[in-house]
């Protein structure tokens, strides 16, 4: 395996405005933390749903983590399949590589995939097996792309599983093929995983504004589309954290330029659509796409008006990752909803400045984990309701603190103005469920008053 | 809000609309290199006997894994005893996915951390992430003990961890007098159940150890106690259940990991790091009660080699007590540990549980399922199932043959199919996954396959109707809590499987549905 660059990747994955001091942030022993690289890495590829992905390590690498996304699929489903190369003790000890050579061969014959993407775990990249080398002599032999994906769980967070991944489709899937015919109002929408199927209202707008979506990278996305992604002539990044680098390289490579943006809120949704047309640098399109944003701006806004009414005035506390914790924002202030309390545990300084443009000066920034901590804020700003990911949502439960999941394990889509009016829906849903009332009145027989919060 | 109600579409109806059926149709030109009709062949292909032999072939690659590893039964072991923080060592991916697992299947949060070990521990060994996490974890979750557990990566490089906490304490990093029990539980060796195994009993030797007692069965005040040993335990009412059988008998009892508490606390406003579990004074006091009843005995394997090594106790082992067989086997063992009868109320109980058998049994009667689970939980399936008449066709245990002997195992299974004419069909497949069973439930059809949720996609597949069993379930509801052990885990079992039986009928082809079964 090749030396990972640690500080380079972080630099990176974090902005170049991180300063040397302050790189990406460690994951500190004795907490809770998140998700490890190799989780990140697997987060990005495994959309791509026609391609096989195979884990080099013992069995429950795959074991503990198949199924578990919310990443839909609009047809093949071979992502899906838990493939593993089960290393055992034996393994460990005299290499595992036979049986990875094997386990491709296997899966090469009976599924014929357009790829596999190998991982490498702990396990595998400690007893130095030469994952590249096997997948190279694989890839000839079998004649189909075996791509490498160097990024065991302990070189550190999920962020930079992201960001190898993302080295990883640069280096062996991009530039690779050609689209049937030239597209020159192409973009290529990066760090998109379709959780719950948003991708695909995001493509519906785009369709409707003739701007073609070129590559998705990766939700929902065929392996073949992905190998001419350098043929677009933009590329939005919709998760800046996690693959701004893959965006950045491909400026500088293949000189197609980038923005980062978001679809969470209509306002963001609108500055998409016109970054979008700005980067084709086609006037007829730019019309095009104010029309549609005015349009739909106008629908959402009459559709919206009802959870307004409720939704206005009450106060949140988000906590979730990366880029949702500021494109979230907005999409929550044009409910009207105030943003008490928000994570910054995994948000880069780019990302915390982006925080700071949208919310005032006595929200909370929690900068990490543990759920009291979280819950302690909840309280202490009176929050309505709290925003995180599944990891976080049972605590809330306990606490009585009504709750919208908003990571990836999510079945809701919230993206795009549709998908505004779904969380709204959703906020609201969750807000004025009767359950509530009843969680927090004491029983009949209960003398005490109604739990001191 | 009823009025102003827009109508908003999720995606399990969205995604049918048109205009989105028109976009996957636009999308399938990407799908190299396989042409519908490609397509078609191999999924037909791979619906052919000819495959199910080649699928059994495979040596290299698993497909679809039916289960978990080590270190996250370690935790769920840890979270059975009072205030005790799950310290996994290692990288820190792998406890975020023990916490997620445990979380989705119990839907309760799960305190357990990390110490995040990264390449520099690669290089330099994971001492200072031990050091700084049991210092950190010990000051911000605030537990009276910390049960740490290994991954793959501490493993792989050999960490010492009685050394290391050693080290802890000489650094001042935790009170020399604070507990901290360990296992050393590496994933590429044997599955979940021996972890939980491992972490079990380390506990309880190391508490034991620590407490500088002597271990005197049947003496003193706890003398007249039972040790409860549940397992590897993913139903919490199964406690609550085997608390009610054990209070019927009017016996004290200590059971030895209790993470009910943990995985079923109330939602009353306030939440607390730690719910119940095993008090940590009763674990050395434990080395004199009267004797260790084992539910599920393959998987606490050396747990027991220890209690009747160390502790000389008399153990009566069981596996997962499923249906009234096994629940009468249960009761006769405590009676005999106990010296005290059967209580009336049992009786009775288990009198009405025999009357719901025969009203159902006409509708299971004959049916053939596939089982698919851990060891101790499929030998208590078999045993329901035989004594309902249903058959068992074929039974697939993904982590039968790693650590404890799964030849031991699969002969007992085999005697016990014996038994029954109904047993007399079934195939026991040990080590193979979930694409084996796919093949196996294609090849040759059952009316119902028995499983976790991870069956699901192999039985949709096939078109056999699961009925959800064991763990992980995630894609149900508060499975966990009805227990499935006793004679009202026999009740609740015979009711899911008979009721899925019945809704299958009244979903014929014939569209004929009546009112009357």
């Amino acid at each position: 395996m090749e030396p990972i660059r640690k500080e380079e990747l972080d630099d990176q994955a974090c902005g170049s405005m991180a300063p040397k001091s302050k790189p990406c942030p460690r994951p500190k022993p004795g907490e809770a933390a998140g998700g490890c690289s190799f989780d990140g890495a697997q987060i990005t590829l495994l959309p791509i749903m026609d391609a096989a992905h195979l884990v080099h390590g013992p069995v429950a690498c795959a074991g503990n983590s198949w199924e578990s996304r919310g990443s839909l699929s609009s047809g093949p489903s071979l992502s899906q399949y838990g493939f593993a190369t089960d290393l055992g003790n034996n393994d460990i000890i005299f290499g595992g590589e036979k049986k990875l050579r094997d386990s491709i061969d296997y899966i090469a014959g009976r599924f014929t995939p357009p790829a596999i993407f190998v991982y490498s775990t702990c396990v595998t990249a400690l007893i130095g097996e030469d994952m590249d080398a096997v997948c190279k002599e694989a890839s000839d032999r079998l004649g189909i792309p075996i791509v490498p994906v160097n990024s065991p769980g302990f070189v550190g967070s999920k962020n930079l599983g992201n960001r190898l991944a993302g080295d990883a489709l640069l280096q062996y899937v991009i530039g690779t093929g050609e689209p049937e015919q030239e597209t020159p109002l192409g973009v290529n929408l990066i760090g998109e995983y379709n959780i719950a199927g948003e991708m695909w209202d995001i493509e519906k707008l785009m369709n409707q504004a003739g701007i073609t979506l070129l590559s998705r990278i990766t939700g929902d996305a065929r392996y073949k589309e992905i190998t001419w992604a350098h043929r677009a002539k933009a590329n939005m990044v919709v998760c800046s954290r996690a693959l701004l680098g893959l965006a950045k390289q491909m400026e500088s490579k293949y000189g197609i330029p980038y923005f980062e943006g978001s679809f969470y809120g209509a306002k963001e949704t609108t500055y998409s659509l016109r970054q979008m047309a700005f980067l084709l640098n086609d006037r007829e399109m730019e019309r095009r796409v104010d029309r549609l944003t005015e349009r739909e701006e106008n629908r959402l806004a009459h559709d919206l008006r009802p959870y307004r009414k409720i939704l206005k005035g009450k106060k949140a506390v988000l906590y979730t990752g990366g880029v949702k914790s500021w494109s979230v924002i907005s999409a929550l202030k044009e409910l009207g909803i105030q943003v008490v309390g928000v994570g910054t545990n995994k948000s880069s300084d780019e990302d915390v400045q982006r925080i700071a443009d949208r919310v005032g000066d006595d929200t909370e920034y929690i900068p990490e984990g543990g759920a009291s901590r979280i819950i302690k804020t909840v309280r202490e700003r009176k929050a309505d309701i709290m925003i995180a990911g599944g990891r976080n949502m049972y605590v809330a439960m306990k606490e009585q603190i009504p709750f919208v999941d908003i990571n990836q394990e999510r079945h809701k889509a919230y993206a795009g103005y549709e998908g505004l009016l779904r969380l709204a829906k959703e906020l609201v849903d969750s807000m004025v469920n009767p359950i509530w009332k009843l969680a927090s009145s004491p029983a009949p027989w209960d003398k005490e008053g109604s739990y001191d919060r | 809000m009823s009025k102003e109600r827009i109508d908003i579409p999720d995606y399990s109806t969205l995604f049918t609309e048109e205009r989105y059926v028109q976009q996957r149709e636009n999308k399938k030109q990407f799908e190299a290199p396989c042409s519908d009709e490609a397509k078609a062949e191999a999924l037909a292909y791979s619906k052919s006997a000819e495959y199910l032999e080649k699928n059994f072939e495979r040596k290299a690659v698993v497909i679809n894994p039916h289960k978990a590893c080590q270190p996250l039964g370690s935790v769920m072991a840890a979270l059975g005893f009072e205030k005790t923080l799950p310290f996994v060592h290692g990288s820190q991916g792998c406890n975020s996915y023990f916490r997620s697992h445990l979380s989705r299947h119990f839907k309760e949060p799960t305190p357990a951390v990390s110490s995040s070990m990264t390449e520099d521990a690669a290089v330099f060994g994971g001492m200072s992430n031990m050091i700084d996490g049991l210092q950190n974890a010990v000051a911000l979750y605030k537990p009276e003990m910390v049960a740490v557990c290994t991954t793959c990566m501490a493993e792989v490089i050999g960490d010492d961890l009685s050394a290391f906490i050693g080290n802890a304490r000489q650094k001042g990093a935790i009170a020399e007098d604070f507990p901290v029990t360990f296992a050393n539980t590496p994933s590429f060796i044997g599955s979940h159940i021996t972890g939980y195994d491992a972490m079990i009993k380390n506990i309880l030797s190391q508490l034991f150890d620590r407490s500088g007692q002597t271990a005197a069965p049947g003496t003193g005040e706890e003398g007249e106690k039972l040790n409860v040993l549940l397992g590897f335990e993913p139903y919490t009412g199964n406690f609550a259940e085997i608390r009610k059988i054990l209070n019927a008998f009017d016996t004290k009892y200590t059971i030895l990991g209790d993470h009910s508490g943990n995985y079923d606390s109330p939602a009353n406003g306030e939440y607390e790091y730690y719910y119940g579990g095993t008090k940590l004074a009763d674990v050395p006091k434990a080395a004199n009660a009267l004797g260790s009843l084992v539910l599920q005995k393959y998987t606490l394997k050396k747990t027991q080699e220890y209690i009747s090594g160390t502790w000389k106790q008399p153990i009566s082992s069981l596996s997962t007590p499923l249906g009234v067989k096994a629940t009468d086997k249960l009761l006769e063992a405590i009676s005999q540990l106990t010296g005290l009868p059967v209580p009336e109320s049992l009786k009775e109980e288990r009198g009405r549980v025999v009357d719901a058998y025969t009203d159902s049994h006409p509708y299971l009667h004959g049916k053939r399922v596939a089982l698919a689970g851990d060891p101790d939980l499929l030998l208590g399936l078999i045993g329901f199932c035989l004594e309902v008449g249903i058959e068992p066709v074929h039974i697939l245990c993904s982590n039968g043959d790693v650590e404890f002997d799964g030849k031991k195992w699969k002969e007992e299974v085999e005697a016990l199919l014996a038994t029954s004419p109904y047993g007399s069909e079934a195939t026991v497949y040990v080590g193979k996954d979930l694409w084996h069973l796919r093949s196996l439930l294609i090849n040759d059809p059952v009316d119902l396959a028995i499983g976790s949720s991870h069956v699901k996609f192999a039985a949709k597949d096939a078109g056999v109707p699961l009925v959800r069993v064991g763990f992980p379930i995630f894609d149900r509801h508060h499975m966990h809590r009805n227990p499935i052990i006793g004679y009202q885990g026999a009740l609740n079992l015979l009711t899911l499987i008979v009721n899925i039986v019945l809704e299958q009928l009244d979903n014929n082809p014939s569209g004929l549905v009546d009112l009357v079964r």
